[in-house]
């Protein structure tokens, strides 16, 4: 029994000054009239790139303006998978780097973004599938990533419950394994950048869209918001599914398509899936968050969409192929769903660096695999903005690529793994 | 005729094993090995075509030609082709001719299976020898691109709800109606050619074509799909017998 | 499921049909330079409105015109492409260089 004080004691502790409940970020104040840097986006990528503006550049005179809450956008809608398993050795190289920030993530930032390592297994159901994991893990070795090609024994000694039978339109043949491959949480992602850069001085403007951006003789000079005009040296977007219309008040375009990615979640089961699972066949991924809900989604919608709705078709091709690899969860509820908005590019590699609009930066073509890229992004894009000239990390990924025909190939490594 | 084992013959259908497991006796139609009967007895396997049957004919004569001229070229052979796309036109020996499109023409031989008009129209279409060349299309094969297979019976229309977003009740999918459509996922033609008995009675009647290389998982989807309404594989003896 | 009037066949399910991206205008291959080229194979206006995009039905490869909204997902109207493309496009063939 608790001896009756205790509840005395805990709501004294309570009203003590000494222990105010934190406020992640400032009450908002007025906008003034310019910065040094206004980031349009108040999404993962843009609270990063802010965070580390401040932290590593000591450019503090930084506005974050965003048209809604804060990280409502994509970065609260992924399934939070974390991994740097990918195809090309451009790709690698940054993923990479990406996961090391994340390892480290919880301790710089003091906030448990509950960083969890699991493993990520991409199951091979086709002779070509087996092939293409062959690749990427001869790719990843050499660039000094844990991953490896192996068979049905193994996979069914790592991952018992998946159902490892022929008797089933694609039998499992193989799985790129990649024991470094995480989950986190997402908005606490968000969160922690937001508080570190608010901390360091950075404003972060919520409920703020940009409606117009200030171009002068090619340069950017500042954005228009329902708030008032603000003026800057330098701009950069992150906006995700806006992409496309955001670059055009700066007067250019993109090898974009907007598409929602869907995803669901089951209702809390005991633990029992320590892996993150990801069917590129069927496609289809899942893994179990902390709570204990199935995280489920697949590839995105079938066309292009500025819309976040839902659709039966969605859960009824993803759920049909998850009972093939998981039979047992016939009689599982689904507890909630939502979509996405993702800037799809046609090489599934994102759009980073400097634009044709001088002093005008972007973070972009981030399409359905860019949440594991969050902390390299704000490091990389900082880095960009403060010496006007791209990190080298981010280099492949310059818009004139396509133009060049000089793509990053990562379809095979990003389509449904995300 | 005598019971033959299909894998004795050249032409036979992608999904002979499937059609053996399920007890179907071969015979020989036109050289190649057809499922003719499944065991029990007569009466009742035609019994179960006017309930829902489902036979494989991927073997039997199928072809066709595309391309301007095509249907100018083929009603100078003799052929009746009416003007509407999605439509087919049966013929006077029993085959059908089913207008895919304005150019493109996909005949089905009738269910005696003798070939003898394509093999008439593959014999009588030459290229010119030289430019320029009339408009008279050119042949499409078919014969191995697309497994064939027949629906019959009252329940056709409730089991392919279920797999086939085209509504093929009678009401709205008349006689010689084509849908070219997606059924249980693949993409699949169905042409509704009901089989009259002598007597007056109509057993409704579907012909599906979809890609061959895909005939086994089509097949099991089918006869999953009629599970549910006691539908049976039915043999090409009882889809005859429904003209009897 | 959405439905989408396809004009060859009428009304069918959304999942019969292959979204082929926006309409825009080819240049001449022979005579157009790698930069116009490279925008018209990956520019797109990614437009929050209405749009006017290729549309295909593939049981029978037919490929279309539609129109529809992407902020509200309504599909306003389809037509044959003919509508639009009233004459054959002819583009010569680029002279091999002579080395
Ligand atoms: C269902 C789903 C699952 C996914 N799964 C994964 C995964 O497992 N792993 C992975 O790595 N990635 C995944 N992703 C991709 C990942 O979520 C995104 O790439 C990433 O979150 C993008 O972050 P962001 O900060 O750039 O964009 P967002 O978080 O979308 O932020 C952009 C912000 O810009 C704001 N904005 C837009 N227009 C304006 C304007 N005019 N003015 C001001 N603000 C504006 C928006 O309101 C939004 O808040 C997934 C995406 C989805 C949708």
């Amino acid at each position: 029994m608790i001896p009756a004080f205790v509840p005395l004691k805990i709501l004294r502790y309570g009203f003590r000054k000494k222990y105010p409940a934190e406020r992640f970020i400032p009450p908002a104040k007025d906008l003034k009239k310019s910065y040094d840097v206004v980031i349009i986006g108040g999404g993962g990528h843009a609270l990063a790139c802010a965070y580390y503006l401040a932290h590593t550049h000591g450019i503090t005179n930084v506005c974050v303006l965003e048209r809604g809450y804060l990280a409502g956008g994509n970065t609260a809608r992924n399934t939070a998978i974390i991994r740097s398993n990918y195809l090309t050795p451009e790709g690698v190289r940054f993923y990479e780097q990406s996961l090391k920030l994340y390892r480290e993530f919880s301790q710089e930032l003091d906030f448990n973004i509950l960083y969890s390592e699991r493993g990520h297994f991409t199951l091979a159901h086709t002779d070509a599938a087996v092939r293409t994991s062959r690749w990427r893990a001869e790719v990843n070795k050499q660039l000094g990533v844990n991953s490896e090609l192996i068979y049905p024994d193994e996979i069914a000694r790592l991952c018992p419950h998946l159902n490892m039978s022929d008797k089933v339109r694609y039998p499992i043949m193989g799985a790129l394994y990649h024991p470094p491959g995480s989950i986190a949480r997402h908005d606490a992602v968000a969160w922690a950048y937001a508080r570190g850069a608010a901390k360091l001085g950075v404003e972060i403007h919520q409920q703020t869209p940009v409606t117009k951006i200030l171009v002068e003789n090619g340069t950017v000079k500042g954005v228009e918001t329902p708030r008032g005009t603000v003026y800057a040296n330098r701009v950069m977007q992150a906006v995700a599914g806006n992409t496309s219309m955001v670059a055009k008040m700066a007067g250019f375009r993109l090898p974009i398509r907007t598409i929602p990615l869907q995803a669901c979640v089951s209702v809390p089961l005991k633990p029992f899936l320590d892996q993150i699972v990801v069917s590129g066949s069927l496609h289809v991924y899942v893994s179990q968050s902390s709570r204990g809900e199935l995280v489920m989604g697949g590839s995105t919608d079938p066309y292009g969409l500025y819309s976040t709705r839902s659709t039966l078709d969605f859960k009824e091709g993803l759920l049909g192929h998850m009972l093939e690899l998981l039979p047992m969860l016939g009689e599982v509820k689904v507890l909630r769903q939502w979509a996405g908005m993702t800037d799809m590019t046609p090489d599934f590699s994102p759009i980073m660096g400097l634009t044709p609009v001088k002093n005008y930066y972007i973070d972009s073509g981030w399409g359905t695999w860019g949440f594991k890229a969050t902390p390299v992004c704000g490091m990389t894009m900082a880095h960009t903005i403060a010496n006007d000239s791209p990190h080298d990390l981010i280099k492949p990924f310059y818009l004139d690529r396509f133009v060049e025909y000089a793509q990053v190939g990562e379809k095979g490594a990003a389509s449904v793994g995300h | 005729m005598n019971a033959i084992a299909p894998a004795s013959h050249l032409r036979r259908s992608f999904i002979y094993r499937l059609l053996a497991a399920s007890g179907a006796e071969f015979g020989e139609v036109n050289g190649g090995a057809v499922a003719l009967h499944y065991g029990g007895s007569r009466e009742a396997e035609l019994a179960t075509a006017r309930r829902l049957g489902l036979a494989d004919l991927s073997v039997l004569p199928h072809g066709g030609f595309k391309g301007k001229g095509t249907v100018e070229w083929l009603t100078a052979q003799g052929l009746a082709i009416g003007p509407d796309s999605n439509v087919a036109y049966k013929q006077a020996g029993g085959e059908w001719a089913a207008r895919l499109a304005p150019t493109e023409i996909f005949l089905l031989d009738s269910l005696a299976g003798t070939g003898a008009l394509l093999q008439r129209l593959n014999a009588a279409w030459q290229w010119a020898a030289a430019a320029p060349r009339p408009a008279q299309g050119y042949p499409m094969p078919r014969q191995d691109s697309h497994a064939w297979f027949m629906a019959t019976g009252a329940f056709v229309p409730e089991m392919f709800a279920k797999i086939c977003g085209v509504d093929l009740r009678r009401e709205h999918f008349a006689e010689g109606a084509i849908a070219q459509t997606s059924v249980a996922k693949m993409s699949a033609i169905i042409i509704r050619a009901d089989r009259p008995a002598k007597d007056g009675r109509v057993t409704p009647a579907y012909h599906v074509l979809a890609d061959i290389a895909s005939a086994e998982y089509l097949w099991t989807c089918l006869m999953d799909a009629a599970a549910e309404f006691d539908g049976k594989p039915v043999g090409l003896r009882a889809l005859r017998d429904l003209e009897a | 499921m959405k439905i989408m009037n396809c004009p060859l066949n009428g009304p069918r399910n959304i999942s019969e049909f292959v979204w082929g991206g926006e309409v825009k205008p080819m240049p001449d291959p022979a005579a157009t330079s790698d930069q116009d080229w490279a925008e018209w194979l990956f520019l797109e206006n990614n437009e929050a409105g209405i749009v006017r995009e290729w549309w295909c039905h593939v049981p029978t490869s037919f490929w279309f015109i539609a129109e529809r909204n992407t902020v509200t997902d309504e599909i306003l109207k389809t037509y044959p492409a003919g509508d639009v493309f009233k004459s054959r496009v002819d583009f010569a063939a680029k002279a091999e260089k002579q080395s």
